[in-house]
């Protein structure tokens, strides 16, 4: 690997994000394979389909690379704000699509299974995620089934009371619960939820 | 929208799953009361937490190549501009100097304040030296991206009749990219859509959205002299067949 390639490797993703801004798309690559994985990963579980979670993610990245001055590291981490931008455009998809493929059945399949992390460096990102799979382990199943309604699948609230049948009440009230739980997950073990 | 009907909407709103009418009066309500963000960005933190819960899979590698080659091809336009701005602050500062140099020259005699009014000169005349050193450089990327393309080819239609400047270019000879600048923004929900016609037989070659002052996007169809090359805008997603007229084409 070049010298320059092996500095940007040491650079925080907020220094990546300031060169990306200056047209430097070799902080952009570095910012690419820091965070494709988790972002496809996110791509795939909304959209179902590699194809598809392919396409929104470079549609997301590319977004990445053209709009990185809007980034504001007050508002949360690099990471968070990649994965904002997958999920919102995610969301405009989803919703645009005539024939909208989501269906319960399959935000109640499987997900695939993953590959082998390789990258040493990637060891705190896998505990993060293990403790955010921990904490919604411990979601009541309706409630987990809600966010995941309306997070993945892009189902509004009214949306979510007409599939399950339940009073819309019902529904904005296992939301709340559903987000009041994983706060107090991390707040319980004297963590604050990362950003 | 009050306080009560803020509190009943802010976890719908956090996870996206407002209609877009609650959704807009909510905004409306929150800009209104900024000091009720803060409250609204720490729930939307517990919310994007759902974001790390998915088993991880890898991409392919061909994806980066796709992104790269976006990349790669906006990032060199926006050297070039960068180039500009220099060249006018190198001219900018030149001039500078040499007024500083006349003064330095006339006070010295005048006032005998040379020293002072030297080190000023010096100062100039190194930030000169700095700036021509940045413009060489990036004279000498954008020579090297001049000589890798090969060939390019003026796109016209109706977005060029509308001010759109674009065409297609083979970089290393086998590499296709559709560069515009200026190119009118579509609606939410459609996409811009490349297709290669081949006699009569239009093969869909490419998606992308008109983002900024400046477009590029791969041509994923091989290409050879006959083809044409065009653009409609599609349905997202795209179409198998084009839905609408080009608004940019060009026989290659």
């Amino acid at each position: 690997m070049a010298e320059r390639g092996r500095q940007y490797l040491i650079l925080a993703d907020e220094d990546l994000i300031s060169l990306v801004e200056a047209s430097d798309s070799e902080a952009f690559a570095t910012l690419y394979d820091r965070h494709s994985r988790v972002a496809f990963s996110l791509a795939y579980r909304m959209m179902g389909d590699r194809q598809a979670a392919e396409d929104l993610a470079q549609d997301a990245f590319l977004k990445v690379w053209r709009g990185a001055g809007s980034y504001r590291v007050e508002r949360g981490s690099v990471r968070t704000w990649i994965l904002s931008i997958v999920h919102n455009r995610g969301i405009d998809q989803l919703r645009s699509h005539a024939s909208r493929r989501r269906t319960q059945e399959r935000v109640e399949a499987s997900a695939p299974r993953s590959q082998p992390s390789e990258a040493f460096t990637e060891t705190w990102r896998n505990s993060q995620r293990d403790q955010v799979r921990e904490a919604l382990n411990t979601l009541p199943a309706e409630q987990l089934k809600i966010l995941e309604l309306a997070y993945f699948s892009g189902y509004t609230h009214v949306e979510i009371s007409e599939l399950l049948s339940l009073p819309l009440g019902t529904v904005k009230g296992r939301m709340r619960l559903g987000l009041k739980k994983i706060r107090n997950f991390f707040e319980s073990r004297g963590a604050t939820v990362p950003r | 929208m009050n306080n009560e009907r803020f509190e009943d909407l802010k976890d719908a709103y956090v996870l996206d799953a407002l209609p877009e009418e609650e959704r807009r009066i909510f905004e409306e309500f929150l800009a209104a009361h900024p000091e009720r963000q803060a409250e609204i960005d720490e729930l939307g933190a517990v919310a994007g937490l759902l974001a790390f819960s998915p088993e991880e899979l890898e991409p392919t590698p061909e994806l980066r190549y796709r992104i790269m080659e976006v990349v790669e091809a906006e990032a060199a336009p926006r050297h070039e501009r960068r180039r500009s701005v220099l060249a006018g602050l190198a001219d900018f500062i030149g001039a500078r100097g040499l007024a500083f140099g006349a003064a330095a020259l006339l006070l010295i005699g005048l006032l005998s304040w040379n020293l002072l009014l030297q080190d000023q000169v010096d100062d100039l005349q190194g930030q000169v030296r700095n700036s021509q050193s940045q413009v060489d450089d990036l004279q000498a990327q954008v020579r090297n991206a001049q000589a890798q393309q090969t060939q390019t080819v003026q796109l016209s239609g109706t977005w060029a009749h509308q001010g759109a400047d674009a065409e297609v270019a083979s970089i290393s000879g086998n590499r296709i990219v559709l560069v515009a600048d200026d190119l009118p923004s579509i609606p939410e929900g459609q996409t811009c859509q490349i297709w290669v016609i081949k006699g009569d037989v239009p093969e869909p070659s490419g998606l992308f959205q008109p983002g900024g002052t400046q477009t590029a996007a791969r041509v994923t169809t091989p290409i050879k002299k006959g083809d044409t090359i065009a653009v409609t805008v599609e349905p997202a997603g795209g179409s198998e067949q084009p839905t609408t007229d080009p608004v940019l084409s060009a026989e290659l």
